[in-house]
């Protein structure tokens, strides 16, 4: 069942005396339950795809359907899980997990209680009364998923999360990504610019084309689960990608 | 512990100097004692008034004063700041004034003051609240302005708007510079008071300056002088301060 469509999106900006076509007619389907990977050259608008899709933005044209309809603005079914995670440093990491539900009108018990369980799932127990300055990259990014699990969103859409992770870091994380999907079941939009990221979460791989961007090719990754980046078997899926992905990276150098 | 201790020793020696040559100069009669009194007459003039109850009815009337114009400040300076950084409309036209205003000083204010409120409680306290609202308004804005724009997105994915928006985040966000702002308000504001105390009033600190002049009792004069000076150490250090550690220490700024 389609749980995610995108059709025929576009958007340009206005960069000062030109225009910037970032995107150039996206159609995407995302069935429910899917891990889709998007990548492509850097600048290829898979960013703003996201925040579109996200409803934090507006495209020129097109439409964002969830399960077969129409959606405009950001709605509680799609949520985004940010680059630097923007968590909120006037909150506790609890209090930051609880946020959506706050502003929903959740009672503050049922808050706790959901709260305390999607710590508990990210391992984050002991530093529900810390603020997020007291935290590692590696830990706000998992407050910054918990904060979105919270929500109990359809589709989760993260937005490069594991970027300004140290390889270490992102190595647990990239295991913990795969068996919280297992464990929740979520439909998930990943953006990154890392293929073999992409190839070790996805079972689907997006690639997007250079400016203005579109889809250039679907890939389904059919591996075996837990993935590690260092799996053989996900070797030829990278160099599939990758094969199509230069020549795109190319072009903007031009 | 150590280095704070030696730090007062120095504060406390400083002052004892400072009182020492201050009992010496008057006391060599270069000026005769009306124009010059010595640190023990001042010390005496503060035990009367303080002994017929002048002084603490003095400071209650100002502080009172200072608190409704300040609360106003605060609150009119917040909203007026919000809007301005949130409606562009709203800065080109009304934030271009409120810079221009921030430049008159508030005994400026005196004059209309006393020909809209007359000679009353309510001139005073407006010509506190004018003085301070400027600078809370411009520290607002700033801060509101310089919020991580991801912050407000994720709010606003996670459901965030209007009121809450403001509530739960811009003010909180902002909240860093806008302790700046209260600080700046709160200074403006006891200059405030205390100037219109002192060239229209009945009653509080600018008024006992007022009498000492009038009764060329310049010992009472200086003793006030003091007064007013301990009070905004004291607010200073116990009430600002504190704030400011607080959200400092919660964001991981210090």
């Amino acid at each position: 069942m389609v749980k995610f469509e995108a059709r025929n999106i576009t958007k340009n900006y206005q960069h000062e005396k030109y225009q910037v076509e970032a995107l150039g007619g996206i159609n995407l389907k995302v069935n429910e339950g899917d891990f889709v990977c998007i990548v492509g050259p850097s600048g290829c608008g898979k960013s703003t795809f996201l925040r579109i899709a996200a409803g934090l933005e507006n495209p020129d044209e097109g439409q964002i359907l969830f399960a077969g309809k129409q959606v405009t603005g950001t709605g509680p079914e799609r949520i985004m899980v940010f680059q630097e995670g923007a968590l909120f440093p006037w909150l506790k990491v609890s209090d930051n997990v609880e946020f959506g539900l706050k502003i929903a009108g959740v009672p503050k018990e049922k808050r706790s209680e959901i709260s305390s369980r999607y710590l508990d799932m990210m391992q984050l127990t002991k530093f529900a009364d810390s603020y997020t300055y007291q935290l590692s990259t590696g830990m706000k990014q998992r407050v910054a998923i918990a904060r979105a699990l919270a929500m109990d969103p359809d589709v989760l859409l993260m937005d490069e999360p594991f970027a300004a992770l140290d390889a270490q870091t992102r190595d647990l994380l990239l295991v913990e990504m795969q068996l919280i999907w297992e464990k929740t079941k979520k439909t998930i939009l990943f953006v990154t610019h890392n293929v073999a990221e992409a190839v070790v979460l996805g079972n689907k791989v997006v690639l997007f084309s250079n400016r203005p961007g579109v889809v250039k090719k679907e890939f389904s990754i059919d591996a075996s689960r837990p993935r590690l980046l260092e799996d053989e078997s996900l070797l030829k899926f990278q160099q599939q990608i990758l094969a199509e992905l230069r020549p795109e990276v190319r072009k903007t150098s031009r | 512990m150590n280095i704070l201790s030696k730090m007062t020793g120095k504060k406390i020696a400083f002052y004892i100097i400072f009182v020492a040559v201050w009992q010496l100069v008057a006391s060599v009669d270069i000026w005769p004692n009306t124009i010059f009194p010595s640190p023990f007459e001042v010390a005496e003039d503060l035990v009367y008034s303080a002994a017929d109850g002048s002084l603490f009815f003095g400071i209650g009337t100002s502080m009172w004063r200072l608190v409704v114009g300040l609360a106003i400040a605060i609150l009119g300076g917040m909203i007026l700041g919000i809007f301005m950084a949130r409606v562009e409309v709203v800065n080109q036209t009304i934030g271009s004034l409120v810079l221009g205003l921030q430049s008159i000083p508030s005994v400026a204010w005196v004059p209309l003051a006393i020909v809209w409120f007359g000679l009353t409680d309510a001139g005073i306290i407006f010509v506190t609240a004018v003085g301070a609202i400027f600078a809370v308004t411009i520290n607002t804005y700033s801060g509101v302005k310089n919020i991580d724009p991801n912050y407000i997105a994720a709010a606003r994915n996670m459901g965030a708007k209007g009121g809450q928006l403001i509530t739960e985040v811009l003010i909180p966000a902002a909240f860093p510079y806008m302790i700046s702002g209260f600080k700046q308000g709160w200074a403006f504001a006891w200059r405030g008071v205390i100037g219109a105390e002192l060239l229209f009033s009945f009653l509080g600190l600018g008024f006992l300056l007022n009498v000492g002049r009038q009764l060329s009792d310049v010992s009472l004069v200086i003793a006030i002088m003091l007064v007013v000076m301990g009070i905004g150490i004291l607010i200073d250090g116990f009430v600002f301060k504190r704030i400011e550690n607080n959200v400092m220490s919660r964001w991981g700024l210090r």
